[in-house]
């Protein structure tokens, strides 16, 4: 075995976890089984990703292919780095407190009503979870629908 | 949390295998011998993600093995220093909290990385973090974000053959990742949401 490259991209967990789902779709189409080791850490991964606090674990799935990119329009004007940008792709901070752990010195970069845009348009592009006290309205497969909702 | 690793290595298929599409053979090699399996340096290895090159079969003296060299990548576990991340509290010592997630178990955020004020509990052996004389549990199993601030490797070589070396060789995890949970927003995810 030769490393060629230590780290050639960084992948954010809805990518990992669209790639896992295809290849347990492909496999089970074809009748085939992985080596067990995988089998099992595949299974493994997709319950990490399917368990609550996680956003994929949201159904219907708020995100889709196009997610990123409108997440870095709408996020444009606030420079946040790209590291900083993956943790909010996977953990989807929607209150100024949970953004607090992914943006480093949050406080001496965004005033309250910046850091309150921001969540914001967190929660426009990627969803949130309802609130456990309302009734879920109606039809959510929009995004935009739900977010506007709180 | 995940990266993509490209690496060269030769794959070696069985006459059993010889059925399948070269394709699904070589994956599969590459899959069993790297899947769930930590590299050095690397991180713990996922499963290939696409095939960049393979040689042309190679069938090697006596064996009958088919030896292919091939380039592909891989996805690898591997928090970067500063990144956050769930977990959930899997057991909790006076040196600090041990944090698992579904797939990778080796996460401990020591005590000093806890927020002041946290304490442990001896009889229930848990941490409470204390704010206004109101005590808040670390409680089993409940999920947490923290803050990826280090990370171990253990090369597991063992010293010599012996099955004692060897054993004692395996008993330290080959890479585990320290955090914090000092930052506010990090601990329990119910006190912030």
């Amino acid at each position: 075995m030769k490393i060629l490259e230590a780290q050639s991209a960084i992948l954010t967990n809805f990518e990992v976890y669209q790639f896992l789902n295809r290849q347990a779709k492909e496999y089970q189409e074809q009748k085939r089984r992985g080596p067990g080791n995988l089998e099992t850490l595949r299974r493994e991964l997709l319950q990490y990703f399917e368990s609550k606090p996680s956003p994929l674990s949201q159904e219907p799935c708020t995100y889709n292919e196009q997610s990123i990119s409108r997440l870095l329009e709408r996020l444009r004007p606030y420079e946040i780095t790209k590291g900083e940008m993956i943790m909010i792709v996977n953990l989807r901070p929607t209150n100024p407190v949970a953004l607090n752990t992914v943006i480093e010195d949050m406080e001496d970069r965004f005033d309250q009503s910046q850091q309150e845009d921001i969540s914001a348009g967190i929660a426009e592009v990627l969803g949130e979870f309802p609130d456990e006290e309302e009734e879920p309205e109606g039809n959510q497969g929009d995004v935009m629908e739900t977010t506007e909702a709180r | 949390m995940f990266i993509l690793t490209k690496i060269a290595d030769l794959v070696q298929i069985a006459p059993a295998q010889f059925e399948k599409h070269s394709r699904v053979a070589i994956e599969n090699n590459i899959n069993a011998k790297y899947a769930n399996r930590v590299i050095q340096k690397i991180g713990l290895c996922i499963c290939m993600y696409d095939l960049l090159w393979s040689s042309e079969g190679l069938i090697g003296h006596g064996t009958g093995l088919v030896n292919v060299n091939v380039e592909f990548r891989l996805i690898v576990f591997r928090p970067f220093k500063g990144e956050a991340l769930f977990g959930r509290i899997s057991s909790a010592t006076p040196e600090g909290l041990n944090i698992r997630t579904e797939f990778f178990e080796e996460i401990f955020v020591p005590f000093k990385e806890l927020p002041d004020g946290c304490e442990f509990d001896h009889n229930q052996q848990t941490w409470t973090w204390v704010v206004d004389g109101a005590p808040m549990y670390y409680d089993k199993n409940e999920s947490v974000r923290l803050q990826v601030i280090d990370e171990v490797w253990h090369d597991q070589r063992p010293e010599s053959t012996s099955e004692e070396a060897v054993e004692k060789a395996k008993k330290i995890s080959p890479y585990s990742v320290r955090g914090t949970m000092m930052k506010e927003g990090l601990g329990c995810c119910i006190w912030w949401d």
